[in-house]
């Protein structure tokens, strides 16, 4: 038995292994620059020298605090254009268009010395003196510069230099800064005449160590550090945990009404095969389980929820509970609060597990040694509830790996409706405002929450069912 | 005698006759199809529920000649057009319109005669008379009956019965790719799982040990040399996309098919020639796991927070890759019961290659059951697209389906023709489709039904 539970739980790492790489896959192209995000502003053009210098500091500086610095993963199989000093380079628009350029002429040299020559033009257009005179040309060729970074088309490039060159226009003013320029120019050539296409055809396995960011990332969040919320700058390990703790509560609670209910409604069927009463409880389910949530939900707030019709049940999203009421006033006041939020939450597990429970209960009762209870003379409860209930609440406990999936889903839906702060409600929330860190951080909690639920599962059905072990796997 | 002969003369299509002949002997007796038939019609229910399925997909098919702004048939400035047919034709390129139809306003050119559809709106008309919610029985600001807004219209004054008939089409067309895709997927993966199960794919080691390095070869030349080519035909249009990823799939199936070439020498080396099992089935499950583990609708969230500009079928391919797990399920069963019959064993014993008794013998066999999960998996596909389009997650907001109109019923409560008609057709479509599936099981596994 121990060695089975062992080996399950060694299974589970793979798992977890996969689902974090999945997760972090999904983030990686998540669009947008985060450490812009963080610092809250846009590239701009203006501004000037020192402020440039200070906000790329700014940038360098958030950008290794974030760990964005380091290589993604363990190793890379690339080609033999890109380089390993690429991810030094800070912007991630600026490292796109670059890496494309070195993919397409296949020498990063070149490339790198292109990017130097720009950065330098640059910086000296910002320690340019302004003159009167000079201002408009200065802003023209400054947000010239800053679409070349963003360029990888040759006959884009080309196209800004000519409009550089109209603008510095043999002007005796600029001479200084035409050399410079001259130079960008020059650099690029070299990328033209020096090209080596083939070389993307080659290719080269880096191998990086564990400084990397899945690692750092995967670290962080087995340490319960969760990145920061891009929208109010907290940590996101203090958010979620209250969110998951609403989350789960409602939904264990739910399935426990669901199995507390479900188990004699399911006999109760199953027993009257053929009957009225029968026929009335399994339309009745089919009924319920076909019923979406969200429907219904979305009808019992108009309905009953003191909208424009009846005043039955509180407003979704009213004030918090006073903390310094009584505890039964608050469990009271709680419990009236999610009354309809959890009958959403049920119905629909109540209707499956009841399903499966008259299923197996028919399976049960037509075997021999209930007829030979019955033979014998047993009375018929003892037969029903002693006998056959316990062999077929065997397949049942198994259920609750799939009816727990279901209800942390049904949570997205169901804490939109009712306006309940938890993981679905956070998630949503975070999706509006593109609150990536948010997201993914629950992603990952969901997916462990299940896993763990079907760990539980598994453990329960090896516990009640010694027959279970590990070699013999379930079909 | 004259089956032996056939067999000696053409062994190859001669063998897979015999055996489709032994099959078909076998089946004979039962005749399974028709019995599968017998036990459908018997159930009244699930009969209905078919029926109401052929009548959705009329429906959404005839979308476009139900409700639409154009006429079907009108007379105008002396030419006689069938402007929606005419719609189509133009659609693909075939015609043009005329000038004197060019970006009109339908409703109000005189015509000489005009029949219009039964319902006279497309979803994305805006009549601006009767915006602000009116409702099915409220006075409408319209010429007559005939314009006359059964189901009431939104705030904008979208018309609901339009939108709801335009909506059946989205629906099925979600159910129907989704599903399509989670069955290739699935198939694929419960048959390899299920036939094969831990041990019986056998390489050795040289084909394994080449096969990885050159798919991992294929890998970087089928996507990561062309990374850049895909993400600009991605960005052009999905036509595009599919062609080129078609072509970096092909490279990889090159590379594989070289690999044989490699490790062909290599096997003469003892070490490298064992022949070694692969755990098909251990490594599908393991997959079977990580599917389970994430609950579809976060993971559905996650990626489509990352798509840029979300599109209905995101959402379907989404779908599809998600919910493969069920079909799988149930194939992978029904093949680890497939695999011991005698017929496969005669098939092995002709020395077929394993991958054409596999997509040739044991699947066609082990399909009727997946009709199962389809039936259901079409149901869920369609309520997980209703849910997400009811959060406003991942469809663009100005493409009206159900999910979308009853999240219109949240912002105006006193509207009650926007949650009652969408819910109920959702409840409907997954009811029949739940039904569906329920009549399928009994038809399929009379066992179940004593």
């Amino acid at each position: 038995m121990w060695k089975y539970f062992l080996k399950r739980i060694l299974i589970f790492i793979p798992t977890l292994i996969a689902v974090s790489l999945i997760t972090f896959v999904i983030s990686l192209n998540a669009p947008g620059d985060p450490v812009e995000t963080m610092l809250n502003r846009n590239q701009g053009g203006e501004g000037q020298a020192a402020q440039k210098l200070a906000g790329e500091k700014a940038y360098m500086r958030q950008r290794s605090e974030l760990g964005l610095d380091l290589p993604v993963f363990y190793f890379s199989l690339s080609n033999k254009t890109s380089s390993d000093t690429l991810y030094r380079i800070p912007k991630v628009s600026h490292r796109e268009v670059l890496e494309r350029i070195a993919f397409t002429y296949g020498n990063w040299c070149d490339v790198a010395n292109y990017y130097k020559s720009t950065k330098n033009f640059e910086w000296e257009l910002f320690n340019f003196k302004k003159t009167e005179e000079s201002a408009d040309i200065l802003t023209r060729v400054k947000e010239y510069t800053n679409q070349l970074y963003l360029q990888h088309d040759e006959s884009k490039i080309k196209n800004i230099f000519n409009n550089i060159e109209f603008e510095f226009n043999g002007n005796p003013v600029f001479k200084d800064l035409s050399g410079y320029f001259n130079s960008v120019r020059n650099s690029w050539e070299q990328i033209i005449h020096q090209q080596n296409p083939a070389n993307r055809y080659i290719p080269v396995i880096h191998w990086y160590g564990f400084k990397n960011q899945y690692h750092r990332w995967l670290t962080n969040f087995l340490t319960g550090d969760f990145g920061i919320s891009y929208q109010d700058k907290r940590p996101v390990s203090s958010v979620l945990p209250e969110a998951m703790a609403n989350t789960m509560s409602l939904s264990l609670l739910s399935i426990l009404i669901a199995y507390i209910l479900a188990i004699p409604l399911g006999v109760t069927s199953a027993v009257n095969k053929g009957k009225r009463k029968e026929k009335v409880i399994t339309t009745a389910l089919f009924i319920l389980y076909s019923l979406p949530t969200f429907w219904i939900g979305t009808m019992l707030v108009i309905y009953l929820c003191c909208g424009d019709y009846l005043c039955i049940f509180p407003a979704p999203g009213s004030p918090p509970i006073p903390e310094d009421a009584p505890f039964f006033y608050k469990l009271g006041e709680w419990f009236y609060r999610m009354t309809l939020p959890l009958f959403c939450w049920t119905y629909g597990s109540l209707a499956f597990i009841s399903r499966q429970m008259r299923g197996g209960m028919l399976t049960v009762i037509g075997q021999d040694y209930i007829r030979t209870a019955r033979a014998k003379g047993l009375p018929e409860k003892k037969v029903i509830w002693k006998h056959s209930l316990k062999n077929s609440l065997l397949p049942i406990i198994t259920l609750f790996a799939s009816v727990f999936p279901l209800a942390i889903s049904g949570s997205f839906v169901i804490e939109f409706i009712f306006q309940i702060p938890g993981m679905g409600k956070v998630s949503i929330e975070a999706l509006n405002a593109r609150n990536y860190p948010i997201i993914f951080s629950t992603m990952m909690f969901t997916a462990i929450l299940t896993m763990v639920g079907n760990l539980i599962a598994d453990f329960l059905y090896a516990v009640v069912d010694p027959r279970i072990s590990f070699s013999s796997k379930k079909s | 005698m004259k089956k032996l002969f056939r067999f000696i003369m053409n062994p190859f299509s001669a063998g897979d006759r015999v055996l489709e002949e032994a099959a078909r002997e076998g089946a004979k007796h039962e005749g399974f199809w028709a019995n599968v038939k017998k036990q459908f019609r018997k159930n009244k229910l699930a009969l209905f529920a078919f029926r109401f399925i052929m009548f959705l997909g009329v429906l959404a098919l005839l979308a476009d000649f139900i409700a639409n702004e154009k006429p079907l048939a009108c007379r105008y400035n002396g030419n006689t057009y069938f402007p929606v047919f005419r719609s189509y034709a133009v659609d693909l390129g075939l015609v043009q319109w005329p000038t004197d139809l060019q970006n009109v306003e339908w409703k109000s050119l005189n015509y000489e005669w005009s029949v219009f559809p039964p319902v006279p709106y497309l979803p994305k008309n805006i009549d601006d008379k009767n915006s602000q919610s009116k409702g099915p029985f409220a006075t409408q600001d319209v010429p007559s009956t005939r314009w006359r807004h059964w189901l009431g219209t939104d705030e904008l004054g979208h018309d609901v019965l339009a939108a709801m008939i335009h909506g059946t089409r989205i629906a099925m067309l979600v159910g129907i790719v989704a599903m399509s895709i989670a069955s290739f997927i699935g198939i694929l993966l419960g048959a390899m799982a299920g036939y094969f199960g831990d041990n019986r794919l056998k390489a050795t080691r040289a084909s394994l040990i080449t096969g990885l390095i050159f798919g991992i070869l294929g890998l970087f030349y089928g996507f990561g040399s062309r990374s850049y080519v895909l993400k600009d035909s991605f960005a052009s249009g999905l036509g595009g996309f599919f062609f080129q990823f078609l072509l970096s799939v092909l490279i990889i199936v090159l590379f594989l098919w070289l690999s044989r070439f490699v490790a062909k020498p290599l096997k003469k080396i003892a070490y490298l020639g064992k022949p070694v099992s692969i755990p098909v089935d251990i490594i599908v499950s393991r997959l079977f796991e990580i599917m389970l583990s994430i609950p579809t609708l976060f993971l559905i969230i996650s990626i489509s927070a990352i798509v840029e500009k979300p599109s209905i079928f995101h959402v379907m391919i989404i779908i599809g890759c998600t919910s493969w797990t069920g079909i799988a399920r149930f194939i992978r069963a029904e093949l680890l019961r497939v695999r011991s019959l005698e017929y496969i064993e005669a098939a092995n014993a002709l020395g077929f290659t394993e991958m054409r008794i596999i997509f040739k013998h044991a699947i066609p066999n082990a399909l009727s059951p997946v009709l199962i999960a389809v039936a259901f998996g079409i149901a869920s596909a369609i309520l997980t697209e209703s849910i997400l389009s009811f959060l406003n997650v991942g469809v663009p907001a100005e493409s009206l389906t159900w999910g979308t109109l009853l999240s219109l019923a949240r912002q105006t409560p006193t509207a009650w023709w926007l949650a009652i008609f969408p819910g109920f057709a959702i409840f409907i479509t997954v009811t029949i489709f739940n039904l569906a599936g329920e009549g399928l099981t009994d038809a399929l596994d009379p066992r179940l039904k004593k």
